[in-house]
């Protein structure tokens, strides 16, 4: 038989009250969870994603350097790092688990064969800042290394095995800059480093910023904005320690930045650098019409490769101590003395002040005023001479006396028309601007007096004023076209001219002067010799130093244009070239033949050029 | 024999099955994401003491309550008090607590010995003493629960002892003891609870001075720890870095698992180990579990658990005699009182206890107990008639 339930003492309600208790427990707990999974699953995700999820800027990879027929001057090589995944040697303690990187890398620097570059200190740092981010251990590995390394890997230590997960050590493969052309045109360039990755504006709250190339010189420090890659993002996953867990994955692919095309040409930067080869000066070719710099050389110089894939400290305290001072850019960031160079500015001063192109002066060797002399190249004089032949002569009484006579408001006024004393406005980060001195600079500067002797000395180049060669070489410009140019690198850019403010007339009288100079008797007829154009040029030999450690700044300024002799593709073509050599012997002797190849270079055939030079050598 | 096939429970069979094979995926899912060979076979330990337990759950199912409860009810209840002051004196400490005797927690079986004691003194039709449903009943039921908790909360393991409180008043209710008191008890304890909830409230709302903060907090019969738990529960965006880290990650790991889950050993929260590794296979499976399988899995366990329970009750409905009711009925509430606690504390509903989940957290003795407890109750199925 049976008892039914409810004849028992007890409880039968409380079963039920029970049962209900129970059902409203979890219909609450049902409804909670609908709450947190459904109606909340998005913000849960999204507190998850911020906690896991760690954003990467990406280097792009940064654009190439080319000349203005499309020669590589700077490129990117695939280089292979060895790298190290914090995540793999993870102890239970940040100690511990710097310690077993210390020994990891031990272990694969043998292997490596060359020890690890990185100290205690930086590994720190990397679990600090940069834990889920392969660490670059061994940058820019030669073959030998690599293929020991791809040998061993399985020996060294965090290997994996069936690839499931990341291995201690990795091959990554990153590009860095390389110069095909070595040193050439290494001043021009300028060199590169590494540095975070730029945000771009509006854009920032990344957690990682790979390092990109940056230029730190040059051209590639001028427009190290246009070069510079794209930035990319990819993201990792990160556990709760912070070690990534998993391969980064792209969201946006970094781009390579766009081809960079200067106006160099390649063979006269090379014509250049080769007549400056184990001397101290510079060398400034432009297109006379356009401003387009065809090449722009300065010695000593250095080889930006040598500062791939990091410049070492070592390194740069070598070159940059130097006496010689390699990383000095002298055609834009030399000051010299412009010597007889100037003269040209002072002849077309004084004829735009009402002296005659026939009016003479007599050269007795030496020009007196106010107690000072400055005696002439030609220690007996010239004796009488007109503007022409004063130029082709290079007299010194001669310029002296005029600059004097018109003063020196005159005179600074057509030095500023040539653009002296003024930065010329190239696209590159190192223009010097020079001195026009005037009285208030003089004040300024030295607390003295502005002498007549002063505008005696200015009037011959010398005394305070300071110019570049890349500004002599836009004078020459100027005296060839009568119109003043901006020089310019970037290929591209529209040329910027502004006329002279000298009656063409007056122009034409100088130029004649300087077309006597490259002439059979001239002090510049070396500079011209056998060059297949109609060339004018100006020597230049500036006295610098102290008394009795006197040296000589070298000079040769020369517009040249193609003609029917020259070769097919330079027909046409207006170049003017500004050339100076430290401590040479004249600028007719020293500089002229110099500039004399380098025009050779620029419009005589490759036969014609060398049957020339024979020509030469064989006259009497 | 056949005659008791046909009273056994299917409902309370299936569901605990399928919680054994759903927590032993949790098991596996939480150890994996943890390093070392032994977190990765606690599944199938758990298997082996899930094969132990159905065999416990077997035998005790299979053998009439009525004939040894009497017998073995009081020496039980005897020796986990013994059990108790043993793991008080020579017991582990891990974690700054004394649980652990040897290889097996005593608090977990105390628990099933206190139920089996308690439906013996107030369910048996030959009353042990007079006045049971009067307030000496009432003193002798806190005395009765009130030793073992007290061991308990020395531990100190306020959750488990907390957890048998609901089992005991519902079984105090069905035994008919002093109802009256009872209700002036529990409405006491009401106020109480609510009153150290406005308590830490306004010692830990924003823009109390830290000196008035710490006059409030030594006033409170709390330890600090359990403190900033109420905190927590109170204001969970207070110190998502330390004290309310592991509510945020619960949270983030449960809701980011959404309607249908991340798929099983997928989840992220764990395997980032951004749920503590710690607690995810004990007391925050839960949240594993539903960052998985989502909301339609977290559902599912509920109806699973829903079915352990309400069965429970419907074995106690239908029990022979009073010592089966209150024993269903123990065992049920028991059951029920960790589920809502340690599923409520992983949503955010309760503060953070420490308490398993059952089937589903890994641990020997608690399964153990739990599928002895529901063997219990399945046995007072089985043996519903009166054997003439």
């Amino acid at each position: 038989m049976r008892i039914r339930p409810e004849t028992l003492p007890v409880g039968a309600l409380t079963c039920g009250l029970a049962a209900a208790a129970f059902a409203v427990g979890f219909l609450v707990l049902a409804f909670r969870l609908k709450v947190v999974q459904v109606d909340g699953a998005a913000d849960a995700t999204d507190g998850l994603r911020r906690q896991s999820i760690r954003r990467v800027q990406t280097e792009g990879v940064r654009g190439r350097i080319l000349d203005c027929r499309g020669r590589v001057l700077a490129d990117n090589r695939p280089s292979v790092s060895i790298v190290l995944n914090a995540g793999v040697f993870r102890q239970a303690t940040w100690d511990e688990t710097a310690a077993a990187i210390t020994n990891a890398l031990a272990a694969v620097a043998d292997v490596v064969g060359r020890p690890s570059p990185l100290t205690e200190r930086d590994i720190r740092r990397h679990l600090r800042q940069n834990l889920a981010r392969p660490l670059t251990v061994w940058r820019d590995v030669d073959a030998d290394a690599l293929a020991r390394f791809e040998e061993q890997g399985f020996r060294l230590p965090g290997h994996s095995a069936d690839g499931t997960r990341p291995s201690g050590f990795a091959v990554a493969e990153t590009f860095e800059r390389t110069y095909p052309n070595g040193a050439l045109a290494g001043h021009l360039l300028g060199y590169v480093g590494r540095d975070r990755v730029e945000s771009p504006a509006g854009d920032e709250g990344f957690n990682f910023q790979e390092m990109e190339l940056r230029g730190r010189s040059g051209v590639e420090f001028y427009y190290d904005g246009y070069l510079r890659g794209g930035a990319g993002e990819s993201r990792l996953t990160v556990d709760a320690r912070g070690f990534a867990s998993a391969q980064a994955e792209t969201v946006v692919p970094a781009q390579q930045g766009p081809d960079l095309t200067l106006t160099i040409d390649t063979a006269i930067q090379a014509a250049c650098e080769a007549e400056l080869k184990g001397l101290k000066g510079a060398c400034v070719v432009l297109d006379a019409q356009s401003g387009a710099v065809r090449a722009m050389a300065s010695a000593p110089s250095f080889n930006p490769d040598d500062f791939v894939p990091v410049l070492r400290r070592a390194r740069y305290e070598a070159v940059s101590t130097d006496p010689a001072k390699p990383l000095l850019n002298r055609a834009v960031g030399g000051s010299y003395a412009p010597g007889s160079t100037f003269k040209p500015v002072t002849a077309l001063a004084g004829l735009a002040a009402g002296h005659a192109a026939d009016e003479r002066h007599d050269c007795f060797g030496a020009f007196n005023y106010g107690g000072m002399t400055i005696r002439c190249a030609r220690r007996w004089g010239h004796g009488s001479l007109d503007v022409r032949e004063a130029l082709r002569d290079s007299c010194n009484p001669f310029f002296c006396s005029l600059g004097v006579a018109i003063g020196t408001n005159a005179l600074v006024a057509a030095a500023r028309a040539f653009g002296l004393g003024a930065k010329t406005g190239i696209d590159f980060p190192v223009d010097y601007a020079g001195v026009v001195p005037d009285a208030t600079w003089k004040m300024e500067t030295y607390h003295e007096k502005w002498y007549p002797g002063d505008v005696a000395q200015m009037s011959i180049g010398q005394g305070m004023l300071l110019v570049t060669p890349l500004q002599m070489a836009r004078v020459a410009g100027a005296l060839g076209t009568g119109a003043l140019v901006t020089p310019h690198l970037k290929a591209d850019l529209p040329p910027v001219r502004t006329p002279l403010p000298f009656d063409a007339g007056r122009l034409a009288v100088v130029r004649e002067g300087l077309r006597m100079v490259v002439g059979r008797s001239g002090t510049g007829k070396r500079g011209a010799e056998g060059v297949a154009a109609e060339v004018i040029g100006k020597t230049g030999t500036a006295e610098v130093g102290a008394r009795g450690r006197r040296r000589k700044n070298t000079w040769f300024i020369a517009y040249a244009k193609g003609d029917q002799s020259s070769r097919p593709e330079a027909q046409g073509t207006e170049v003017a070239v500004a050339l100076v050599v430290e401590n040479g012997a004249s600028g007719g002797e020293t500089a002229a033949p110099k500039v004399c190849a380098i025009l050779k270079a620029i419009f005589n055939g490759p036969d014609d050029g060398s049957g020339s030079r024979e020509e030469v050598a064989h006259a009497p | 024999m056949l005659r008791k096939l046909v009273h056994f429970n299917w409902v309370q069979f299936v569901a605990m099955v399928a919680l054994i094979a759903l927590g032993t995926v949790a098991i596996w899912s939480a150890g994996s994401a943890r390093e070392g060979a032994a977190f990765h076979a606690m599944w199938a330990v758990n298997l082996r003491t899930a094969t132990l337990g159905l065999a416990l759950y077997f035998a005790i199912a299979f053998t009439d309550y009525r004939k040894y409860l009497t017998l073995v009810a009081p020496p039980a209840y005897l020796a986990a008090l013994v059990l108790l002051v043993a793991v008080l004196a020579v017991g582990s400490e891990i974690y700054g607590g004394r649980r652990w005797l040897w290889f097996f927690q005593p608090s977990e079986i105390a628990k099933l010995c206190v139920i089996a004691f308690f439906a013996e003194l107030f369910g048996s039709a030959e009353p042990l003493f007079k006045g049971r449903t009067g307030w000496r009943g009432f003193v002798v039921a806190a005395l009765v629960v009130g030793l073992p908790c007290a061991l308990i909360l020395a531990e100190p393991d306020l959750g488990t002892a907390l957890t048998l409180v609901p089992a005991v008043l519902v079984m105090m209710l069905a035994a008919g003891v002093w109802r009256k008191g009872l209700a002036v008890i529990l409405l006491v304890v009401a106020i109480l609870g609510a009153a150290l909830l406005g308590a830490v409230y306004e010692a830990e709302k924003p823009g109390v001075e830290p000196e008035t903060r710490a006059k409030i907090v030594r006033c409170l019969p709390l330890r600090p720890h359990q403190v900033k738990r109420v905190k927590t529960f109170l204001f969970p965006a207070s110190d998502p870095m330390g004290a309310g880290y592991n509510l945020r990650q619960a949270m983030i790991s449960i809701g980011s698992g959404g309607f249908a889950g991340k798929g099983l050993g997928k989840g992220e929260t764990n395997h980032l180990k951004y749920l503590p590794p710690s607690v995810s296979m004990n007391d925050f499976i839960f949240c594993v579990w539903a960052e998985e399988t989502g909301f339609v899995g977290s559902l599912a366990l509920l109806a699973l658990f829903a079915a352990l329970c309400l069965s429970g009750t419907w074995i106690a409905y239908v029990a022979a005699d009073g010592r089966g009711r209150l024993l269903a009925l123990g065992v049920s509430t028991l059951v029920f009182a960790h589920v809502y606690v340690n599923i409520a504390m992983s949503v955010g509903l309760v503060p953070i206890t420490g308490l398993p989940l059952p089937f589903i957290s890994s641990g020997r003795t608690f399964l153990l107990t739990v599928m002895a407890g529901l063997g219990l109750t399945q046995s007072i199925a089985l043996h519903r008639e009166i054997q003439t």
